[in-house]
């Protein structure tokens, strides 16, 4: 117990000894995972939009203006039928047209030239909630497209796919800005550890001398950069969620990204704590690398 | 008799200068030891070679029985808590009280909280500075802080007790004042080895003395009288 005690007291005396160190070492830690924070908020989001984006994904069946009404209802009943398929709507020509009119009223003169209705009937599909991936959706389409009565088959697959790769690379980022600036973060606690190594070399040549083993002498610089870690993660959670609530505040004052604030959410408990835990050991691993040159008794 | 310490053709070399040159030494259990010898001669190197700090270049060393030049690493600690170690700079550590600093080889053991308080008690008190037990060591004079440093190597009941110079720092009333308190150590049973370039303490302590010249073990000379055993 007293050995216990004893080893955290030495950690907590290193960390108040070398106060700069400590606090220069929390900062620098906190600005660079707030940096790979910013990476993960902006990935998560992003997804996020994705799903939402996707949920509303409406494909157009349009129909050939010579299908006849059986022709219709059977196509209907095959689509309504399709365990891929959530929900049909069918909208006929005169429909389309009222529509048109009723969203596009200074161009609805257009097809008054034309005489007869140009627009064709059309079945507005929603994919069931399980088959909404790009690749669904695009497997759905192609067979659709190649059923009798068909005319053309219509959804934003432009715009899911540029979504979905601009994802992939947010993702890539995150991922090399993760890797490059936890690297910058284990090397900072490192060298904070070998900063105390240094003023307490003292005190480690007599707790050698006195038989303490390599690992009694190095738990306390373990539990150190542990700390170093946990404290710097925490804070950079703390500026991340500050300055996502900042960014929160402004797009509720643009009324032309107010829908936008619903969307966008900040990293749920669990995540917080996974990157607490991520910051640890990143400490920890920074603290191992300064320690492994120190040996078992001889120097 | 049981042999202590045996050093058997041990020979070291810096920057292909010898330090020590076959010197062939046998301790035996409960003696009392004078290393003696100017600055250089390989006193120092003998005892860190003794506590593991030093490898010989050749020969072997052997720590009751156990062969030190043959212990891996992870087994140096273990030698150490066997060999109690007193130095002439005292190495106390001026954050921790005079109690803490001899508490800590209990600590690094893992002693129960009510033996090393048993134990610490002990120690300060056979060395005569339990009454300084809770300041720094910086407060203490030059005598109590050696004193305190002797407390700190008996107080896991060492077999070996090795000194380095431990009278360097003191005035000849303080020399002896802690010669006695080897000699008090020594009649317990502890095998005592005291380092030294003081002729001083060889007047007074009546002791088997080896002498050591540029690492080379010079004729032992014959001593009256033996403390301890």
């Amino acid at each position: 117990m007293r050995r216990l005690f004893y080893l955290v007291r030495e950690a907590w005396a290193n960390m108040r000894t070398n106060r700069m160190t400590t606090i220069v070492a929390i900062l620098t830690t906190a600005f660079t995972l707030t940096c790979v924070g910013i990476f993960l908020l902006l990935y998560v989001n992003l997804q996020h939009a994705a799903g939402w984006l996707q949920e509303d994904v409406k494909i157009m069946v349009y129909l050939e203006d010579r299908l006849s009404r059986d022709g219709r209802l059977q196509l209907e009943l095959m689509l309504k039928s399709d365990h891929m398929v959530g929900s049909v709507l069918f909208i006929s020509k005169e429909q389309a047209l009222t529509e048109f009119r009723a969203q596009f009223p200074a161009d609805s003169h257009l097809l008054e030239g034309l005489g007869e209705n140009p627009l064709p009937a059309s079945f507005v599909v929603t994919l069931a909630q399980n088959f909404r991936s790009p690749e669904a959706i695009k497997g759905w389409v192609d067979q659709v497209q190649t059923m009798g009565g068909v005319a053309k088959v219509d959804y934003n697959q432009q715009w899911i796919s540029l979504l979905a790769e601009l994802i992939g690379y947010i993702e890539l980022v995150a991922l090399g800005v993760g890797i490059l600036l936890s690297a910058a973060a284990v090397t900072i606690i490192g060298n904070t550890i070998r900063l105390t190594l240094f003023t307490r070399r003292e005190e480690i040549e007599i707790l050698r001398s006195i038989g303490a083993t390599g690992t009694f002498i190095r738990v306390p610089y373990f539990l150190e950069g542990a700390v170093l870690g946990a404290c710097g993660s925490a804070l950079s959670l703390g500026i991340l969620k500050v300055g996502f609530e900042l960014f929160r505040q402004q797009v509720q004052f643009v009324n032309r990204f107010s829908e936008m604030e619903g969307l966008i959410s900040f990293f749920p408990l669990s995540a917080c704590l996974a990157l607490v835990l991520a910051g640890t050991a990143l400490g920890f691993t920074g603290s191992v690398v300064s320690l492994l040159r120190i040996g078992e008794g001889r120097v | 008799m049981d042999a202590m310490i045996q050093l058997i053709h041990v020979s070291k070399w810096y920057d292909r200068r010898p330090a020590l040159s076959d010197v062939m030494i046998e301790i035996e259990k409960g003696e009392f030891v004078l290393l003696m010898g100017p600055s250089g001669s390989g006193k120092s190197t003998i005892l860190r070679m003794l506590i593991g700090e030093e490898q010989p270049d050749e020969g072997q060393l052997f720590v009751q029985g156990k062969n030190v030049t043959k212990l891996k690493r992870s087994e140096i600690p273990y030698l150490r808590r066997k060999v109690g170690s007193v130095f002439q700079d005292f190495r106390l550590l001026s954050k921790k009280s005079v109690f803490d600093n001899v508490a800590l080889p209990l600590i690094v053991q893992g002693v129960s909280e009510k033996d090393i308080r048993r134990k610490v008690t002990e120690a300060l008190r056979a060395v005569g500075v339990e009454h300084k037990r809770d300041q720094s060591p910086s407060s203490l004079s030059t005598g109590e802080q050696q004193r305190a440093c002797i407390a700190r190597a008996i107080v896991n009941g060492p077999v070996v007790l090795l000194a380095d110079e431990p009278t360097g720092n003191l005035d000849p009333e303080l020399t002896g004042e802690i010669i006695e308190l080897f000699k008090l150590i020594n009649a317990r049973g502890t095998t005592v080895v005291v380092a030294t370039h003081n002729h001083h303490v060889m007047h007074q302590v009546n002791c088997r003395v080896i002498s050591l010249m540029q690492g080379v073990v010079l004729p032992e000379r014959a001593m009256p009288e033996r403390v301890g055993v």
